[in-house]
C-alpha cells in the first residue's frame, strides 16, 4: 500500500517535473520567436530591393500600387504576396536550401528536371500533341510532294533523357522518344529521307553530347550527328578534322533554372574545319542586319550562353559563302539547329535557315530565287512533337486573316521570350 | 491567405501580434476581429460583404431569439431559429451546392438550365457550421445570448480556424471570449503548435503530394499494381498531414492569442477499427455531427431501423459536407456502411482477432475510402480500386513503382514515423526528462523545422522564367 503511495507520488513528482521543462522551453521558445519575427520583418524592409534575379533570369515583383480597383478585385493581394516573397532576404540561399533538403529525402527529381549522375540535368519528356504533329507532317508530305525535284531531308534529334539512359537516375520513366521517331516517320511516309541520328547520338552517350545544365546538345553532339547527316545527304569532301575553340567553361543553362540545382558547369565549343576555309556572310533578314560570323561574343557575357550561335532564334538568317559549286540548302530547324551549322558552312553556297516560328514569309519564293537544292528539317523531337507552327509556314495559300491572328500571337510569344 | 506562406508569417502575423499585444485589453477582440476580416478578405474580397452580412444576422437573430424567449413567446424565439437556420444553411447551399443541384437537374430533366459555377467563399463550409452552434445552443437555452457584436464577430471569423477549422463550438469558447489569459508559456506553447503543424504541411504533406501527384497522372492503363498502392498511400499520407498540420497551427496560433481550441486529430491512423479511426479523425466535425445532427435523431437510444437510419443520415451528410459531388456522397455513404456492420455484425469477430490484423483492416479500407474521395468521378474511383487488386493493372510491379518507391522512401519512413504516437511522446520525454540540458534537443528540432520550413516558402514562388520552346 505504502510503496504504491510512493510510486505514484514519485509519478506525480516526475510529471511536474516535466511540466516544469517544458513550461521553461515554451517561455524561451516565446522570446525567440518573437525576436525572430521582428528581426525577419525589419530585415526585409530595410533590405534593398532588386529587380532582377540571375538565377530565375526574371523580373522580380515590385512593390504593386495601391488602388480602389487593384483591392477590389484583389490584384494588388496576390501581387503583395509575390512581392513579399520575391524580395524575401537570402532569397537565393533559401532556394538552394530547398533544393539540398530535397536531394536529401532522396528525390532525384526537381520541377520537372531529373537530377541525373554525375551532375547532369535532364528535362523530363512531354507528352505530344498528336492533333498538331499530324497537320504538321501532312504539311511536310504535300511539301516534298511539291517540291519533287528537290531532296527533302529530316533529321530528329532525341532528348539527353532518351539517349543518356545511364545517366537517368535509376528506372526513371521517360517517354520512348524511338516510338514518337518512328510515329512521326510513319506519318511522313518515304517522300522524305530520314535521317536516323538517333543511332549516332546513342553510339556516343559516354562523351558530353548534350549539356548538363540546358536543354540543347553540345557542339560535339552536332558533330557527331553531322558525319551522319552528310552521309544520307550526299556531300562530297566532308572535313574530318576541326580545331576546337573553347569559348566559356561558365555556362549555367535552361535546367539549372529549372532545377534551382547550380552545382554543375557547362563548356561550350565552337568548331572550325581545319582544312576548308570558307567566307561568308550572315544576313538576319527581318533585322535588316548582317554580320560576318555565325558566333555572336556578346552573348557569352549573358546568361544564356547557348545563343553564342546566331545570338538565338531568328524569323529567317540567310548565309552567303564562297562555296564555288551551286548547291543551297533551306533549313527548317528549332534552336537544336543551330549549332549545327557551324558544320553545314563549308558546302553550300547559300544556307536559308528558317525557324517557323517566328517566320510567315513565303517559303515557294525563296525556293525559286535561291534555286534551292537540298531541304533539311532539323528538330529537337520534343520541340518538333510540340510544334504548332509548321503547317502554317508550308501551307499554300495563306489566309490573310488567320495568318495576321498568328502574326500577334507568336509576336507575343517572341517579346516573352526576351 | 494561407498559414504556410512567406506573406502568413513573415509579414499578416507579426503585424496582428502587434497590434493585439500592444492595445489595451478591451481592444484585443477588436484586433483580432479587423485582423481576421482583412485575413478573408484576402483571397476574395467581394466576399467581406457575405462575412459581415452573417455576423449581423446570425448577431440580430440571437438577440431575437432571447428577446422573446424572456417575453415568453416560444412561438416567436422558434420562427427566429427556424430563419436564421434556413438563411445559413440556405447560404452554404447557394455557393456549395446550386452548381452540383443543376448540373443533377439538367441530367434527368430534358431542359437545360443554365447556370453559373460560383466560387466557393473560403471556410464558409466551416463557419457555418460554427454559427449553426451558436443559433442552436442559444435555442435551447444551452448558452447565453452574446450581446456584443464585437465579440460575436470574433467568433465567427477568427482567422486561426476560419477555413480549415478545427469547428469551434460556441460554447466552448463562450467565456474565453471575455476572459482568456495570454502568457509568455501559453504563446510558446502555442509556437510550438504552429511549427509543428507547418512542418506536417510543408515539409510532409506536399512533399509526399508530389508523388500522388505524379502517379494520378499516370496515362489509364500505364499504372502497376503496387504504383497504384503507392499513389494511394501518398494520398492518405497526403490528406492526414495536410488536414492535421493545418489544424496544428491553428491550435498553436490560438493559443498565441490566448485561446484554447479542441484538439481535432487523435493519430488517426493507428487505429484498430473504423469506428476509432472516426474518433480519431477531424474530430470537431464528428463531434458537431454527433451533437446537431445524431443525437437530436434519437442516437441509439431508439428503435434499431432508426439507429441505422440515423447513421446514414449522419454518414450522407458528412460525406456531401466534404464536396458538392457524387463521390463525396458515395464516400460517406461507405462509411455508414462500414460503421453499420461495424455496430451489428462485425463487434464480435473483431474483438477476437490480434490487434495487427485490425489495423491492416482498418488502413485497407480507409485507404480505398480515400480513393473515392480524391477520385475525380465515381468512375475513375473504381478503375483506380480495380487497379489496386489487379484488374486493369500493368503488372504487379513495373520501373515506373520501382522509381517512386525508392524515390520517396525515406520520406515514407518519415510518415510512419510521425504517424504514431510514440514519437512524439518520446520526443517529449527525452527532451523534458532526466537531464536538464536535454531542452536543448527540443530547441534545435523547432528552430530546424522553421529553417526548413522557410526553404519551401521562399522557394514556393520559385519561378523562372524559361525560354524552354525556343
Amino acid at each position: 500500500m505504502e510503496r504504491e503511495h510512493h510510486l505514484s507520488d514519485r509519478r506525480k513528482e516526475l510529471k511536474r517535473r516535466t511540466m516544469r521543462r517544458q513550461t521553461s522551453l515554451y517561455r524561451r521558445m516565446a522570446r525567440v520567436a518573437l525576436i525572430v519575427l521582428a528581426l525577419f520583418f525589419v530585415i526585409n524592409i530595410i533590405k534593398p530591393k532588386k529587380d532582377f534575379s540571375d538565377s530565375e533570369n526574371r523580373m522580380l515583383a515590385k512593390r504593386p500600387e495601391l488602388t480602389w480597383e487593384s483591392l477590389k478585385s484583389g490584384k494588388f493581394m496576390s501581387e503583395f504576396e509575390s512581392y513579399v516573397s520575391d524580395q524575401f532576404f537570402l532569397r537565393n540561399q533559401w532556394i538552394s536550401l530547398k533544393f539540398y533538403e530535397d536531394k536529401l529525402l532522396g528525390k532525384r527529381e526537381s520541377n520537372g528536371v531529373y537530377l541525373g549522375k554525375k551532375g547532369y540535368l535532364m528535362e523530363g519528356l512531354s507528352a505530344p500533341d498528336w492533333k498538331n504533329v499530324k497537320k504538321n507532317t501532312a504539311a511536310i508530305q504535300k511539301f516534298a510532294q511539291k517540291n519533287k525535284d528537290i531532296p527533302v531531308y529530316m533529321a530528329l534529334v532525341p532528348n539527353a533523357a532518351h539517349v543518356l539512359k545511364n545517366r537517368m537516375p535509376a528506372n526513371a520513366p521517360v517517354r520512348d522518344q524511338m516510338k514518337d521517331m518512328k510515329e512521326v516517320q510513319n506519318l511522313i511516309g518515304s517522300g522524305v529521307h530520314h535521317i536516323d541520328v538517333a543511332e549516332v547520338m546513342k553510339k556516343h552517350a559516354d562523351e558530353d553530347i548534350y549539356y548538363k545544365t540546358d536543354h540543347h546538345w553540345t557542339s560535339l553532339g552536332a558533330r557527331y550527328a553531322f558525319d551522319k547527316i552528310a552521309k544520307d545527304m550526299k556531300i562530297q569532301n566532308v572535313e574530318s578534322e576541326y580545331k576546337e575553340y573553347v569559348v566559356t567553361e561558365r555556362f549555367q543553362g535552361t535546367l539549372a533554372s529549372k532545377s534551382g540545382y547550380h552545382g554543375s558547369k557547362d563548356a561550350v565549343s565552337v568548331y572550325e574545319p581545319k582544312n576548308l576555309e570558307t567566307d561568308y556572310i550572315v544576313m538576319y533578314t527581318e533585322e535588316g542586319k548582317k554580320a560576318t560570323s555565325i558566333f555572336n561574343s556578346e552573348a557569352l557575357k549573358e546568361k544564356d550562353k547557348y545563343t553564342v550561335f546566331f545570338g538565338g532564334n531568328h524569323a529567317r538568317v540567310d548565309i552567303s559563302t564562297t562555296q564555288k559549286e551551286r548547291k543551297n540548302l533551306l533549313l527548317f530547324k528549332d534552336s537544336y539547329a543551330n549549332c549545327m551549322v557551324q558544320f553545314l558552312l563549308p558546302y553550300y553556297q547559300n544556307i536559308v535557315m528558317i525557324d517557323p516560328r517566328y517566320f510567315y514569309d513565303s517559303v515557294d519564293s525563296i525556293i525559286t530565287s535561291y534555286g534551292i537544292t537540298d531541304v533539311l528539317f532539323l528538330y529537337n523531337v520534343d520541340t518538333f512533337l510540340g510544334d504548332n507552327s509548321i503547317a502554317d509556314v508550308l501551307a499554300e495559300e495563306k489566309n490573310e486573316k488567320v495568318q495576321k491572328s498568328d502574326d500577334s500571337n507568336k509576336k507575343q510569344e517572341k517579346k516573352e521570350e526576351q | 491567405m494561407i498559414f504556410s506562406s512567406v506573406f502568413f508569417i513573415f509579414m499578416f502575423l507579426p503585424m496582428t501580434l502587434l497590434a493585439y499585444f500592444l492595445v489595451p485589453q478591451a481592444f484585443k477582440n477588436v484586433v483580432i476581429l479587423i485582423a481576421s476580416l482583412i485575413f478573408y478578405a484576402w483571397g476574395e474580397p467581394v466576399y467581406i460583404l457575405l462575412m459581415i452580412f452573417s455576423i449581423v444576422y446570425n448577431y440580430v437573430c440571437g438577440l431575437e431569439m432571447d428577446y422573446y424567449k424572456k417575453r415568453g413567446n416560444q412561438k416567436a424565439a422558434k420562427l427566429a431559429f427556424i430563419m436564421s437556420v434556413v438563411v445559413n444553411l440556405g447560404i452554404l447551399g447557394f455557393f456549395k451546392y446550386y452548381g452540383f443541384l443543376l448540373e443533377n437537374i439538367n441530367a434527368v430533366l430534358p431542359i437545360e438550365i443554365p447556370y453559373r459555377e460560383l466560387a466557393l467563399p473560403i471556410g464558409i463550409s466551416f463557419y457555418t457550421f460554427q454559427t449553426l452552434s451558436y443559433v442552436i445552443d442559444v435555442y435551447l437555452d444551452k448558452v447565453a445570448v452574446q450581446k456584443n457584436i464585437i465579440y460575436f464577430g470574433t467568433y465567427i471569423s477568427m482567422f486561426p480556424q476560419l477555413i480549415a477549422g478545427p469547428i469551434v463550438r460556441y460554447a466552448d469558447i463562450e467565456t474565453q471570449l471575455e476572459h482568456r489569459m495570454e502568457s509568455p508559456a501559453k504563446f510558446g506553447d502555442g509556437v510550438a503548435w504552429f511549427l509543428r503543424g507547418l512542418g506536417k504541411k510543408v515539409l510532409l504533406a506536399n512533399n509526399i503530394g508530389m508523388a500522388y501527384d505524379a502517379i494520378a497522372a499516370l496515362p489509364a492503363g500505364e499504372m502497376s499494381v503496387v504504383s497504384a498502392w503507392i499513389g494511394c498511400a501518398a494520398y492518405t499520407f497526403q490528406i492526414y498531414f495536410d488536414f492535421s498540420g493545418y489544424s496544428d497551427m491553428a491550435i498553436g496560433l490560438g493559443k498565441m492569442f490566448g485561446f484554447d481550441f479542441m484538439q481535432n486529430f487523435d493519430y488517426p491512423y493507428v487505429s484498430t477499427s473504423i469506428t476509432e479511426f472516426w474518433r480519431r479523425w477531424h474530430i470537431s466535425l464528428g463531434s458537431w455531427f454527433r451533437e446537431y445532427v445524431y443525437i437530436p435523431l434519437g442516437g441509439n437510444r431508439v428503435s434499431t431501423p432508426k439507429v441505422v437510419r440515423n447513421i446514414f443520415v449522419v454518414w450522407f451528410l458528412t460525406g456531401f459536407w466534404h464536396g458538392a459531388a457524387w463521390n463525396f456522397i458515395f464516400w460517406g455513404l461507405y462509411y455508414g456502411i462500414l460503421l453499420f456492420l461495424e455496430k451489428y455484425v462485425l463487434k464480435q469477430v473483431l474483438e477476437r482477432v490480434p490487434n495487427a490484423v485490425k489495423h491492416i483492416y482498418t488502413m485497407i479500407f480507409v485507404m480505398i475510402g480515400w480513393v473515392l474521395f480524391f477520385s475525380p468521378g465515381m468512375g475513375s474511383a473504381l478503375t483506380y480500386i480495380g487497379t489496386m487488386f489487379g484488374i486493369g493493372a500493368k503488372g504487379f510491379i513495373d520501373g515506373t513503382s520501382v522509381y517512386y518507391l525508392t524515390n520517396y522512401l525515406l520520406l515514407f519512413i518519415i510518415l510512419i514515423i510521425c504517424s504514431v504516437p510514440y514519437t512524439y511522446k518520446k520526443f517529449a520525454q527525452y527532451s523534458f526528462g532526466k537531464r536538464q540540458d536535454n531542452y536543448k534537443f527540443a530547441a534545435v528540432c523547432y528552430i530546424l523545422i522553421f529553417v526548413l520550413c522557410t526553404a519551401y516558402l521562399v522557394n514556393a514562388t520559385y519561378n523562372p522564367f524559361l525560354y524552354f520552346r525556343f
